[in-house]
């Protein structure tokens, strides 16, 4: 396996792994946002 | 609550206080996200456009990817800014992995910020250029050109696309040098404002492409397969003539995903606007971040979606690469006048979107370079303020002269432009993200919340979303390197100069400042406070607060010191350090705050005072604003009075009307106080500030006295005072202003205002029957009988 493939298998691995995991944060922090957005006390005014 | 510095004590050195906060007007997340999206938002111009040329019809899957990728992004601007008020990416990376790595991502930040610019200003000049053929394109189709004028064009006549971008490009650069070189007061309102109109566009924008679809049908575009990805003669950079692109699937989604990550440009304002949003911070930073995540998802991504579906593929790449919009515009059903009519909705609504993102371009760069220059990394030859504005305008037209420079090399070339600007905004998440990830460890601190998920194994946290969002980053930052050859050479070139020259200027600055510090030590001491207090300056209440900002024109303070007793009354000269938005998160050192301009006008100051005998205090304040500096200020040390000399650009009527309008700002409890402008020929206007009683003309006092007479005629009504009529009348003032006969007062008091002076007090008192007067019997409000309000 030359250096170029096992880069880009490294790089192919990471950015696989990275979107899984980033799958989860927006998971994540999307059911917190709408408990952000349903709270409306403390609310700045426009 | 102020917390200062523990300054030596028992020197003969005058002492400052320098406020290391910006007196902000804390903003809602509204316009927070407004600002925010002022920059961001401008992407959608043109980020769908690039990413088709570069990887062909399935770039909307793409670019919806990086626009859903740019939600997690966010989280991490979020947890920087729970660690840090000031939280952008300077700051993080020089946290985490000190100032080598700092400087080199600044430099890429810098890079980022200068293209911003010339992306902007010239989309705007495309979408244009682009308006203008197509009009005399229908015109023409229409018979309406002559034929003199066909001939002479050989055709059609057709503006040039990208010259003409090129020209506008560089006439909004230059204006915005200027405005920026005068050192222009940002307004949250302005942002807000222009987002209302993109909103109004994108919602109509939005609504006719669907109704479209309804009546034509349409294709969704073809989903992001190796099969279906066709790169271009470009996209591939180094690996041009490599299979490499071609044989490995994850591999071409990452340069797709490479391709469109600049939808995402407009990040680091979140970090920038973090100072200013107003309490709960951390809640409406989640707020903003949801508002902006929802609005660019929707615009950057669904256009870009709709514009694949709805423009012809003939034409969609051909005709309107470079403004995707406008061609989205023109492929609706319906008139084709109303279309183009719509069309230039849009080319309005692009110009000022982008022409913002320029001006953002200059404001972000200066307040980086300012940010560094704080550390000495940058000659204090950039820093040294314009001699009648104040502004680094060395820094500002180093970053306007790289900007023309970029743009006319590109010669509009907005592909080769975007291709390079994704360079800086991809690196400085890098550094960004990683920094963070770094900090897990490294950073004790109060930090307020955290990218999830976090796993915890025998005791050591590992942050799994941090580290996976690092991982997108750093895998799309490292192909882009070989896909995007034009942006890896002059990214590189560009970060290695920058960085060589933070490198050579931190040497070279670093025994200087040590000498300036001593010298100005020897002067000034300086006292650090996060905010301004009585207690701090100490001061007495009741105070003088007199502003200054040119050293040549301090004949109001020479005024104050002649008419002050200072032993009862306290003198404060203040000088406000106006800080845009984009350098709102940085410039607030000392160094930086108490430049050597600050150290002249100070010492010309403190020679006035001395040529009087008499004490004064000084304090230096960070501002958004001049007129909420002084109005603040003056709030917070409880000042009786404030005294500025006449500003060369308004009058003493127009002054006193900013002042009042930045004292009405100010949340209450406040205190009135009264304002005195001291005139070159020594002429004093006095105002008052805050709510007090109007100085009544002497036609008025007769109209009151005489319907308080008639009043007091009527059965039951003795005991009417004249405060009792003003009541009634205001009472009444206030009902028909609010109600039907607002229009009626409006004109009447413009009237007044303009062109028949005083209102016809005269000609209504002359209405009302003159009665004898009553036996005496005076007013309770007025022991005289002579109603003297």
């Amino acid at each position: 396996m030359s250096f170029s493939v096992l880069l880009i298998k490294i790089l192919e691995g990471m950015f696989v792994a990275g979107w899984a995991g980033s799958v989860i944060v927006l998971v994540l922090t999307g059911i917190e946002d709408v408990g952000t957005l349903l709270d409306t006390e403390d609310e700045a005014s426009r | 609550m102020s917390s200062t510095s523990n300054a030596p004590t028992g020197s003969n050195r005058v002492r400052i206080v320098v406020a290391t906060s910006v007196m902000l007007t804390f903003i809602s997340y509204w316009r927070a996200a407004a600002i925010i999206l002022n920059d961001l938002g401008s992407s959608a111009f043109y980020a769908g456009g690039i990413a088709e040329q570069a990887i062909g019809k399935s770039a909307p899957w793409f670019v919806l990817g990086v626009m859903l990728f740019a939600f997690a992004v966010r989280a991490v601007y979020v947890e920087s800014c729970s660690m840090f008020v000031r939280g952008g990416v300077y700051r993080v990376v020089k946290e985490a992995l000190g100032g080598t790595l700092a400087k080199l991502s600044v430099s890429a930040l810098m890079f980022d910020y200068i293209l911003t610019g010339p992306v902007s200003g010239v989309s705007a000049g495309q979408y244009i250029a682009g308006l203008i053929n197509d009009t005399i394109s229908i015109a023409d189709a229409h018979g309406w050109i002559p034929s003199a004028i066909h001939h002479l064009f050989h055709g059609t006549p057709q503006v040039g696309v990208n010259g003409t971008a090129v020209v506008f490009a560089v006439a909004v650069t230059l204006y915005f040098w200027w405005e920026n070189i005068k050192g222009i007061e940002e307004s949250s309102e302005k942002a807000l404002w222009v987002m209302q109109i993109t909103t109004v566009m994108v919602v109509m924008l939005l609504g006719w492409s669907f109704f479209t679809l309804f009546k034509v049908g349409g294709h969704l575009p073809p989903f992001p397969t190796l099969a279906n990805i066709h790169y271009s003669s470009e996209s591939l950079g180094f690996w041009k003539h490599s299979s490499l692109p071609h044989t490995f699937a994850i591999l071409g989604l990452i340069i797709g995903f490479g391709h469109s990550v600049l939808a995402m440009s407009g990040e680091e304002s979140l970090a920038q606007v973090y100072r200013e949003l107003a309490h709960p911070k951390l809640k409406n930073l989640k707020r903003t971040a949801i508002v902006i995540g929802i609005y660019s998802f929707v615009f950057t991504g669904l256009v870009s979606l709709l514009a694949v579906m709805l423009i012809p593929d003939d034409v969609r790449m051909k005709v309107y690469s470079d403004n995707l919009i406008a061609g989205l515009a023109m492929n609706m059903v319906g008139p084709q006048v109303l279309r183009l009519a719509f069309r230039a909705f849009v080319v309005v609504v692009g110009f000022l979107i982008l022409s913002g993102a320029v001006n953002t371009a200059i404001v972000g760069s200066n307040g980086v370079l300012n940010r560094v220059s704080e550390d000495g990394v940058l000659a204090d030859w950039f820093r040294r303020p314009h001699k009648k504005y104040g502004t680094t305008y060395r820094i500002i037209n180093l970053i306007v002269g790289l900007q023309l420079f970029t743009i006319i090399v590109s010669w509009g070339n907005i592909y080769t432009l975007g291709e390079a600007y994704a360079f800086g905004v991809v690196w400085s998440f890098v550094f960004k993200t990683i920094s963070m990830l770094v900090l897990r460890y490294r950073y004790k601190g109060e930090r307020n919340w955290k990218v999830p998920p976090n796993l915890h194994i025998f005791g050591v946290e590992i942050p799994i979303g941090l580290a996976s969002i690092a991982m997108v980053l750093l895998s799309t930052a490292i192909v882009n390197l070989f896909t995007k050859s034009v942006a890896t050479v002059s990214g590189l070139i560009f970060s290695v100069v920058f960085f060589a020259i933070f490198s050579f200027s931190e040497k070279v600055n670093r025994r200087k400042h040590a000498h300036d510090a001593a010298q100005m030590q020897e002067q000034f001491q300086l006292q650090l406070a996060e905010s301004v207090e009585r207690e701090t300056v100490g001061i007495r209440p009741g105070n003088v607060l007199v502003p200054v900002r040119d050293y040549n024109t301090l004949n109001h303070l020479k005024w104050v010191l002649e008419h002050t007793d200072t032993h009862e009354q306290d003198v404060v000269v203040m000088t406000a350090r106006i800080s845009q938005f984009g350098s709102a998160a940085y410039g607030l050192s000392s160094e930086q705050m108490f430049s050597d301009y600050e150290q002249t006008l100070f010492t010309r100051a403190v020679s006035v005072a001395e040529s009087f005998g008499k004490k004064i205090s000084l304090l230096v304040v960070p501002a958004r604003d001049s007129w909420s500096a002084i109005a603040q200020t003056a709030h917070n040390l409880d000042s009786s009075g404030v005294v500025t000399g006449l500003s060369s650009k308004m009058t003493t009527a127009e002054q006193a009307f900013a002042l009042g309008s930045a004292w009405e700002a100010i949340p209450e409890p406040k205190r009135q106080f009264v304002l005195q402008i001291v005139q070159p020929d020594g002429i004093v206007d006095t105002f008052r500030i805050g709510p007090h009683t109007p100085t009544m003309k002497n036609e008025d006092v007769v109209l009151l006295h005489r319907l308080w007479l008639n009043v007091t005629r009527e059965p039951g009504l003795e005991n009417i005072h004249h405060h009792d009529i003003l009541t009634q009348a205001l009472t009444r003032f206030a009902r028909d202003y609010g109600a039907h006969e607002h229009e009626q007062i409006v004109k009447e008091l413009l009237r007044h205002g303009t062109e028949a002076g005083p209102l016809p007090v005269r000609r209504i008192a002359d209405q009302i029957p003159t009665v004898q007067p009553a036996p005496a019997r005076p007013d309770r409000d007025d022991t005289s009988g002579d109603p003297e309000l």
